[in-house]
């Protein structure tokens, strides 16, 4: 059972990852905490299952529209709405989280809740791992996400968005003084943030269903993630989605599964008294704001 | 919805439209218990049809003259609890299985309903019990308690849970291969369409209905075969819920008839008429107890019924509890064997 417990916590851990990692890019690099990212999460898979199930179009193509409109959803919010309370922390969040809860409450209200709001898994075969059968699904779940963290690193390391990416992160001034366009980039890595959300939500979903209820989650979920890892570092939110994604099976099989929601809460506390800045973050210490 | 809006609400619609009287009322028990003062106030009868703790029944009993108002057609959770300790005396009676693994939703009533099979059922009839998990609403991982129910030479897994989300533990126990047999209750595996929703892996799923017509209807009973073919006929679709329709539809035939016996529509008068209700419907047959419960059991000849189906490989329903509904014995599913 030890083995299984490892195996489940290694899938759990990228699933928070995936989670998380959409979220964090957003921040890395324009600084807008987007509080409306568990919203589109939701929205890419609504749009998924209305395409797939409405319109009868094939899984991957419904798969592929959808996290494009996301994207392009999320571009429109930045140059429509944040664009113009940028760089006011308060009003970006307030903003953010404003568009998140009308996206899903409209959902809520227009009765999408329900059990037949669900997508397609990939395969419905499973294998032994260490004792334990593991579906495709989540099997696949550990690949993507390895995939899309080896994918963001080779993007952000050797292409020219990439770089300008880094660029606008590490000093934005000094980024403009060599030509990089801020709002094009911060544009950009909302709308990359959100098509992360939207990969996320296509191969996470299929383990459960679609709920408003879960945009919240996964909001609430990729900010533990990030906070822990230290808000802006991809390396923090690998580290932290490991802690949590294996304190979170472990405290499931070896104390109790109700203690599991805790988990996540009880590691922001403990790193925020111990290292207010994450993990990994760069964001100033407490001395420094003192 | 807050307890305070729905309350809220439920004055609202009293004051506004005036009604004779209310039928399926609050969701939630919270509610409706909340709501039994205002009911009691502007004195409008309630057929309550979906909440199902049994304290409004205690209130009604305690003071009868202010609360009389109240009734309910559905189930309630007491009954629950003795369809799902029948369900597993069935189960023990055919394979000797009495080690199970229980896991429920983290909320009130399907803790509470747990609680009360083992302390009822379990705990009296030489079952072993376990590991009780409970599992937060929006929970799409089970992995850690199929792990223990493995390790642990679990032979019956009891579920109890109303989320969307439930389906997923079945998914689950299906690809990890538990070789338990999963009994009791997940309301998204209620309707016909939970086949489909869940990608064919529910085979073997024992689950129950809450009462006959919802969902699912008996052919023992041809009253509740009408009334899911005419539902179809005029909706063109199968009613999916396992909880609330076939009270609901009740209730107003319950309702007509008591109107009908006291030929008035003053409301103690009407309440009068429901507690002399005895009427054989789509549920079986109908009365209301002393705490204005409708009364189940396992014979649609004497009372209401709930029923348990078992999902065939092949994606079809099987009546398989009560004795007097069932259309077949339940079957073990694949790589399963007896314990006799």
């Amino acid at each position: 059972m030890f083995a299984g417990t490892i195996v489940f916590a290694l899938i759990n851990s990228f699933i928070l990852i995936l989670m998380a990692i959409g979220f964090n890019l957003t921040f890395g690099i324009s600084g807008v905490a987007n509080f409306a990212y568990g919203a589109l999460y939701i929205m890419s898979a609504y749009m998924s299952w209305t395409m797939l199930n409405l319109l009868h179009l094939p899984f991957w193509a419904s798969a592929v529209l959808s996290i494009g409109f996301t994207m392009i959803s999320g571009a429109l919010m930045y140059r429509f709405v944040l664009l113009r309370v940028r760089g006011q922390a308060l009003s970006e969040v307030i903003a953010t989280f404003g568009i998140g809860l009308a996206i899903l409450e409209l959902f809520r209200y227009l009765g999408l809740v329900g059990f037949e709001y669900t997508l397609p898994v990939f395969s419905n075969e499973s294998f032994m791992i260490a004792g334990a059968y593991v579906d495709i699904q989540r099997i696949a779940i550990v690949l993507i996400g390895l995939l899309l963290v080896l994918g963001l690193w080779l993007f952000t390391h050797f292409t020219a968005t990439g770089l300008a990416f880094r660029a606008i992160a590490q000093d934005e001034r000094t980024a403009l003084t060599f030509g990089i366009d801020s709002d094009w980039a911060a544009t950009l890595s909302v709308s990359f943030g959100a098509g992360l959300a939207a990969i996320a939500a296509t191969i996470i979903i299929p383990l459960g269903s679609i709920a408003p209820d879960e945009g919240y989650d996964v909001l609430i979920k990729a900010l533990a993630i990030c906070i822990i890892g230290g808000l802006g570092s991809t390396g923090g939110v690998i580290v932290a989605g490991f802690i949590v994604g294996f304190a979170e099976r472990f405290t499931d099989t070896y104390i109790g599964s109700h203690w599991t929601m805790i988990v996540s809460l009880a590691a922001i506390l403990l790193v925020l008294a111990i290292k207010p800045s994450g993990l990994f973050g760069r964001q100033k210490e407490l001395e420094e704001r003192i | 919805m807050p307890v305070p809006e729905a309350l809220l609400g439920l004055e609202k619609i009293i004051l506004e439209k005036k009604p004779t009287a209310l039928m399926v009322g609050p969701f939630r028990s919270e509610a409706l218990i909340a709501g039994m003062d205002i009911i009691a106030k502007y004195k409008v009868p309630l057929l309550g049809t979906i909440a199902m703790a049994p304290g409004s029944e205690k209130k009604i009993k305690e003071e009868p003259q202010k609360y009389k108002y109240v009734f309910r057609t559905c189930l309630n959770a007491v009954h629950l609890v003795k369809f799902l300790s029948g369900t597993m005396g069935a189960i023990n009676k055919q394979f000797g299985f009495n080690k199970v693994y229980v896991m429920t939703q983290d909320v009130a009533w399907a803790r509470a309903t747990a609680d009360l099979v083992k302390k009822l059922y379990f705990d009296k009839s030489g079952w072993t019990v376990l590991g009780m998990e409970s599992y937060p609403t929006g929970t799409s991982d089970f992995s850690s308690a199929l792990m223990k129910a493995r390790a642990q030479g679990a032979q019956v897994i009891m579920p109890v849970f109303d989320m969307p989300q439930s389906g997923t533990l079945v998914k689950q126990w299906n690809t990890m291969k538990v070789p338990a047999i999963m009994a009791g209750f997940i309301s998204p595996l209620a309707g016909s369409e939970a086949w489909k929703i869940f990608d064919g892996k529910i085979g073997g799923v024992l689950n129950t209905t809450f009462e006959l017509g919802s969902a699912m209807a008996a052919s023992k009973l041809p009253a509740s075969t009408n009334f899911m073919q005419k539902y179809q006929k005029k909706y063109g679709q199968e009613i999916q819920a396992g909880h609330g329709p076939a009270p609901s539809y009740e209730s107003v035939y319950i309702l007509k008839e008591a109107i009908e016996r006291t030929g008035s529509l003053d409301p103690d008068a009407i309440v009068a008429g429901l507690e002399k209700t005895d009427r054989q419907g789509v549920m079986g047959r109908i009365r209301y107890d002393a705490g204005h419960q409708a009364v189940y059991g396992f014979d649609p000849a004497e009372t209401g019924v709930s029923l348990v189906s078992q999902w065939t490989d092949s994606g079809k329903r099987i009546v398989v509890f009560p004795d007097s509904l069932a259309e077949n014995a339940i079957q073990l599913p694949t790589g399963l064997k007896s314990a006799k």
